[in-house]
């Protein structure tokens, strides 16, 4: 479609309505996947699907729409519901829209060359193969599927701010499938580079060491113990309670940081960063989904609560600039406060200097359910985990469906190392979250 | 919407290069969400979905390709991309089209898309006040309405060109109290495949309301919960959430078909206690589950997937059927066009049984009462599942004693329906979002009081 056919279409539906201030915003995605199993591709799919959100403000008050119907009879029923919903708004806040005029980071955006589906039918073969010969416990569950994606925005609004932004990348996804006869376990890597760039050997064997490692597994103590989080299972959990740093869920009573800007809120030993421009995320970008620039911020520094996320309402209620940190994860979906790339950042030691301080615990490497056992408004979990015991300051047998139970802000204070080997683990969406190795000086663990 | 001779011809072209099975997938759909914070209306989200997909089959492969244009030129271009990417071959099928009129067992009296806003918001203002005025230790309450209007056409070349019409709505309100010990939540949120009638029929949004309050006063005042491994009655309605996760994933063909699931090659065999009997039911009138019929045209039905603790049945798809070499038994559902469809539940749960509440209760000397569960995950390689108490109380020489905050159930799928040793006969289903590869769709669980002799609580 002709987004500038669109946007005429638009400003002619705003202009007969009465409407001054509006925002249309535009998002599309060009993507193609291949997936394989047993040796042979199985699943392809391809398709270019977008749509666009018009918002507009009445009073003060938001109103939006959103559509997949790109014809002239639509944009004017997009407007005419986004008033219609500014109409019965009732919140206090005051909304607005970015001025314009502002200035933009420069920065380096994703533009990989996009794998053809003939590459991708080749890189999810060669990944399969490679899983068969990664390790003696893989079966023939396995799977591999890889994608190349072409993603567009297109931000304008009546203020005159006119952006656009694009990211093009490859990506592979492996599963190992292994077995040792009696039970079965699988774990997925992730890699995002153009094929030719990638170690296929090396990630299939990470996925299938991985899943192996964990055959057999035991069943964990319960009482408390020191506790070292893996860079993926930290992640998750810094993932899982991002929302409590949005400025927008603390005025609404709904995170447990309202008003402890400022504070020590962690151990000194915790600094987290929040990166629009994180190499390790392809999606990233320079502008938040109202406009504003996005820049790299300390959310928390060494223990002090440095600031919380703004987006334009929050921050002019709150009398102080936005951090540019409006988020939306689609056309179809309303404008919230989330951070881009949010990670712990890494310490000087290695993972082995946490296991040694732990001396008797348990290693968690991942957390699951945390849509079910995590509360985001009290910070309270209680998590289904999988990990290997630590004895004598050493990776010990593996160990699984146990949980680990505390209070997420608690834990910030109880973190006693952190070490060097930080990762991104999945860095497909804006929002992506990092950590290295974290240990804990002590968890509620939940086992036999 | 698209005329059956258009979609012959689409069909025609996607299998030009060889495909045994062509289908179209079209639809059309109003989403309507209004969320309430403290009392006010503070957003609303508003939009259409509208788009179309062409799937094609040629034996063990699939080839799906997207379009926002739903002309008969954007429809072609899009079967075409499918017939490309799926090789160099060539075919002719004599495709012939019968409309089918499955009938809708689902009646609607007031569609949610022909009802202004105000309306709503009376109904969410009636939720979330009642709520709020629950009592003194609610300090914040939310609360959306949500309703969606979903119109699809499905072709294929099986002869399906069947349309309809699909229509939800559900309130959902949250409660925060919080009595000096440290905030807890409470929610509720009953939904139908059915209109505004919904809130005189079957459920009035201030109990709605009050059922939140309750249950985050009640723990607002709670320990925590202590763990290890105990016998636990988890009641009916939403309790479902354990079998969903514990069993009914892992009875999906989309991991069944790979020899990926703890129960692949198990059909006969008795794999729960013969206490259970399970059921996955898209027909229910009106439930927050059902379909007339599947996302790729096959009329939905009753599946009796576990008779007496012995394995009947899986749910399938006609891709993984293909697999299987079984029949789809109408499970395939998807998000939206964007997704591909694979097999999923629909209202899933476990059929009454013979004990009493007050028997479950009083069988255990030392345990945990889940009254009300939250939402969970399931691994279905591994079986290993979780999921959330909401509202639990500990049970103590068969009495239920002080509410515990904070559990959490976790275990292995093929053991926990093993040990579900006692179940009531109190059945009652409960409305939740499922998500999976095929997107989040709605589904019910149910059961009635059920007792898992054996499982680990997450506690501290």
């Amino acid at each position: 479609m002709d987004f500038s056919v669109f946007k005429k279409w638009i400003a002619d539906a705003a202009d007969a309505a009465g409407v001054r201030d509006y925002e249309l915003y535009y998002s599309t995605e060009d993507e193609t996947t291949v997936n394989a199993f047993g040796g042979e591709i199985n699943e392809f799919t391809s398709g270019l699907t977008g749509g666009v959100c018009f918002r507009c403000l009445l009073d003060g008050h938001m109103g939006l729409a959103y559509t997949q119907e790109l014809s002239e009879a639509a944009a004017g029923a997009l407007v005419r519901r986004a008033v219609d919903n500014a109409s019965v708004i009732e919140s206090n806040e005051t909304e607005y829209f970015s001025e314009g005029g502002a200035e933009y980071e420069d920065y380096e955006p994703a533009d990989m060359q996009l794998a053809s589906p003939e590459e991708l039918s080749a890189l999810v073969l060669q990944g399969l193969r490679e899983l068969k010969d990664a390790h003696s416990a893989v079966t023939g569950g396995c799977s591999a599927s890889a994608g190349a994606g072409l993603r567009e925005i297109c931000l304008v609004n009546s203020n005159g701010v006119d952006l656009k932004w694009k990211c093009s990348s490859d990506y592979l996804f492996l599963e190992a499938v292994v077995s040792d006869g009696n039970e079965d376990n699988n774990d997925y890597k992730l890699k995002i580079a153009e094929p030719e760039k990638m170690d296929l050997q090396a990630l299939a064997k990470e996925a299938a060491e991985d899943a192996a490692s964990m055959l057999g597994a035991g069943m964990a103590p319960t009482g408390s113990f020191p506790v070292v989080f893996s860079p993926e299972a930290f992640s998750s959990m810094l993932g899982t309670f991002s929302s409590s740093f949005s400025s927008d869920q603390a005025a609404k009573g709904l995170s447990v940081l309202a008003g402890k800007e400022g504070e020590m809120i962690a151990s000194s030993l915790v600094t987290v960063v929040d990166d629009p421009f994180c190499p390790e995320n392809p999606m990233r970008i320079n502008f938040d989904a109202e406009g504003s620039p996005a820049y790299k911020k300390s959310v928390i520094l060494e223990g002090r609560l440095e600031t919380l996320l703004y987006n334009l309402k929050t921050a002019r209620a709150a009398g102080r600039q936005t951090t540019g940190n409006a988020h939306r994860a689609g056309y179809d979906a309303p404008v919230a406060i989330s951070p881009f790339t949010m990670y712990l950042q890494p310490g000087t030691c290695p993972e082995e200097d946490l296991l040694k301080a732990a001396g008797e615990g348990i290693y968690v490497n991942s957390v699951g359910g945390l849509h079910a056992g995590a509360n985001q408004i009290t910070g309270d979990f209680s998590l289904m985990s999988s990990g290997f015991l630590i004895s004598d300051g050493k990776k010990g047998a593996p160990v699984k469906s146990f949980t680990i139970a505390g209070n997420f802000f608690d834990l910030l204070k109880n973190v006693t190392a952190v070490a060097d080997n930080m990762k991104v683990p999945m860095p497909m969406s804006v929002s992506s979250f990092g950590s290295p190795s974290v240990l804990v000086r002590e968890l509620a663990v939940s086992g036999k | 919407m698209i005329s059956l001779e258009t979609c012959r011809r689409v069909l025609e072209t996607a299998v030009k290069t060889g495909a045994d099975y062509a289908e179209i997938y079209a639809e059309n759909t109003q989403n309507h969400v209004i969320t309430m914070i403290s009392g006010k209306v503070d957003n609303i989200n508003d939009g259409v979905t509208a788009g179309a997909a062409v799937r094609v089959f040629k034996g063990l492969r699939s080839v799906m390709s997207t379009t926002i244009d739903t002309s008969e030129k954007g429809l072609l271009q899009c079967a075409m991309r499918a017939a490309e990417a799926l090789g160099e071959g060539h075919a002719e099928m004599e495709i012939v089209l019968h409309e089918r009129l499955y009938g809708d067992v689902h009646p609607v009296l007031v569609a949610p898309s022909s009802v202004g806003n105000r309306e709503k918001i009376d109904i969410l203002r009636t939720g979330c006040e009642a709520a709020a005025s629950y009592g003194k230790c609610i300090v914040q309450t939310t609360g959306r309405f949500l309703d969606v209007d979903h119109r699809i056409l499905i072709a294929n070349t099986d002869g399906v060109y069947a349309s309809d019409r699909q229509i939800r709505t559900r309130l959902a309100v949250t409660a925060v109290a919080d009595t000096g010990k440290g905030r807890q939540t409470g929610s509720a949120s009953p939904g139908r495949r059915m209109g505004m009638e919904m809130f005189d029929a079957e459920a009035d949004a201030a109990s709605a309301g009050r059922e939140a309050a309750r249950q985050a006063s009640v723990m607002a005042d709670a320990g925590y919960c202590p763990g290890g491994m105990m016998p636990v009655a988890i009641d009916n309605g939403f309790g479902g959430v354990i079998f969903h996760e514990a069993c009914g994933h892992s009875l999906e063909a989309t991991s069944v078909a790979y020899g990926l699931s703890q129960f692949s090659g198990k059909l006969g065999e008795m794999i729960a206690n013969e206490k259970v009997t399970a059921i996955d039911d898209g027909t229910l009138p009106n439930n927050w589950g059902s379909v007339n019929f599947d996302d790729e045209g096959t009329p939905s039905r009753r599946n009796v997937l576990i008779e007496n603790g012995v394995l009947k049945n899986y749910m399938i798809d006609k891709f993984n059927g293909r697999r299987m070499e079984m029949p789809s038994t109408g499970s395939a559902r998807r998000e939206s066009f964007m997704y591909v469809p694979t097999s999923r539940m629909t209202n899933t749960y476990i059929d009454a049984g013979t004990d009493s509440n007050d028997d479950i209760i009083a069988s255990i000397d030392y345990g945990l009462y889940a009254a009300q569960m939250g939402g969970g995950s399931v691994n279905p390689v591994t079986g290993e599942f979780n999921f959330a108490v909401n509202e639990g109380y500990l049970i103590r020489g068969g009495k239920i004693c002080e509410p515990v905050r904070g559990a959490s159930l976790v275990g292995k799928g093929s053991d926990v329906i093993r040990n579900i040793d006692m179940v009531g006969r109190d059945l009652r289903l409960a409305q939740g979002m499922c998500g999976s590869s095929s997107g989040s769709i709605p589904t019910n669980v149910g059961q009635p009081m059920i007792r898992v002799s054996s499982i680990t609580v997450g506690g501290r």
